[in-house]
């Protein structure tokens, strides 16, 4: 087939690796993309401890108990800045990501466990700083209430709530958040 | 939601192939198979940058064979899984190519009964050729 030859030689060979998964959403996380897609956050109490874990893991990782839903305790969507990032992302393939952003980690009032990845709006970046108080812009009911959107676990905390903003309140006092910096 | 989702995870690498793996790929897309040559003359296909034996670097340039060759060895593969060449039953067989002096491992679509060590076969070209192994779709039984 002479009409395919060309003078120029083969120097690369695309080879694409892919993994494919097959994610098996767990009774606890599917119960909480049903209360995200509600629009409440919702914890576990451990009956031990204390302590209020938010997303629920089923156990306490520190008393290594099981916990259920009879330990749920509602969590509110306002929370502390413990730590956060600046991240300026490299244009890689499928990175849909073109300015600067802000990730950070959160305390949830009425919670005891830090959640991470949260992006932060709202606000000059230069101006986010540990201690400062934000609450959660929630993705619509409708949005919330399809498939797409969410996250290959459903609609948690990264998907249900579209980013954090300032919510004018004073800082949290390091005291109160310190034991929590991830 | 639903309890089951699937996700893919891609790492899409483009590789550098060097002049004696990017000459045979060249080829292939040219519709010609070319081996490498070791400092005692023989013919490695696939071509190889060294002589597995010595270690020696092969000789600069690259020689063609021919699209035929015979069976050395092969495996039956009964139910052939999602990313096989092939979505009937076939083998994958080491055919040593007329003017080759070592195997090339691919798929070779023929019945059952037809697949032995020894039996000639042939190179059946993929309709697009790219510059890929893939651009050879499968031997096939040379008189077939």
């Amino acid at each position: 087939m002479t009409d395919q030859q060309t003078d120029e030689k083969v120097a690369f060979m695309p080879q694409m690796v892919n993994l494919e998964y097959r994610i098996v959403t767990s009774p606890i996380h599917q119960r909480f993309d049903k209360q995200m897609r509600e629009g409440r956050i919702v914890g576990q109490k451990c009956p031990s401890c204390g302590l209020v874990f938010v997303p629920p893991k089923g156990f306490c990782p520190l008393c290594a108990i099981v916990m259920t839903e009879k330990d749920e305790v509602a969590v509110k969507d306002t929370a502390t800045v413990t730590s956060f990032t600046v991240i300026t992302p490299i244009q890689y393939q499928g990175q849909k990501e073109r300015e600067e952003y802000v990730l950070a980690n959160l305390i949830l009032d009425g919670a005891d466990s830090s959640i991470g990845q949260q992006r932060i709006e709202g606000i000059p970046h230069h101006d986010v700083r540990m201690g400062m108080r934000v609450k959660a812009v929630w993705a619509t009911p409708e949005e919330r209430a399809g498939e797409e959107g969410g996250g290959m676990r459903g609609w948690g905390l990264t998907a249900a709530v579209k980013h954090w903003e300032p919510s004018g309140e004073p800082d949290t006092p390091r005291e109160q958040y310190q034991e929590h910096i991830l | 939601m639903a309890a089951e989702a699937s996700w893919t995870l891609e790492f899409p690498y483009r590789r550098s192939l060097g002049p004696v793996v990017g000459g045979f790929f060249t080829g292939l897309r040219d519709g010609k198979v070319l081996g490498s040559r070791t400092r005692d003359g023989r013919v490695l296909v696939p071509p190889l940058e060294y002589d597995p034996e010595t270690g020696e670097s092969v000789q600069d340039g690259l020689v063609e064979v021919a699209e035929t060759g015979v069976v050395t060895g092969w495996a039956w593969v009964t139910e052939p899984m999602r990313k096989h060449p092939l979505d009937h039953a076939f083998a994958w067989a080491l055919v040593k190519l007329d003017g080759a002096d070592s195997s090339l491992l691919h798929a070779l679509d023929a019945p059952r009964e037809a697949v032995s060590t020894g039996a000639r076969v042939r190179i059946r070209w993929a309709g697009e050729r790219k510059g890929h192994i893939t651009d050879i779709a499968c031997f096939e039984q040379e008189n077939s």
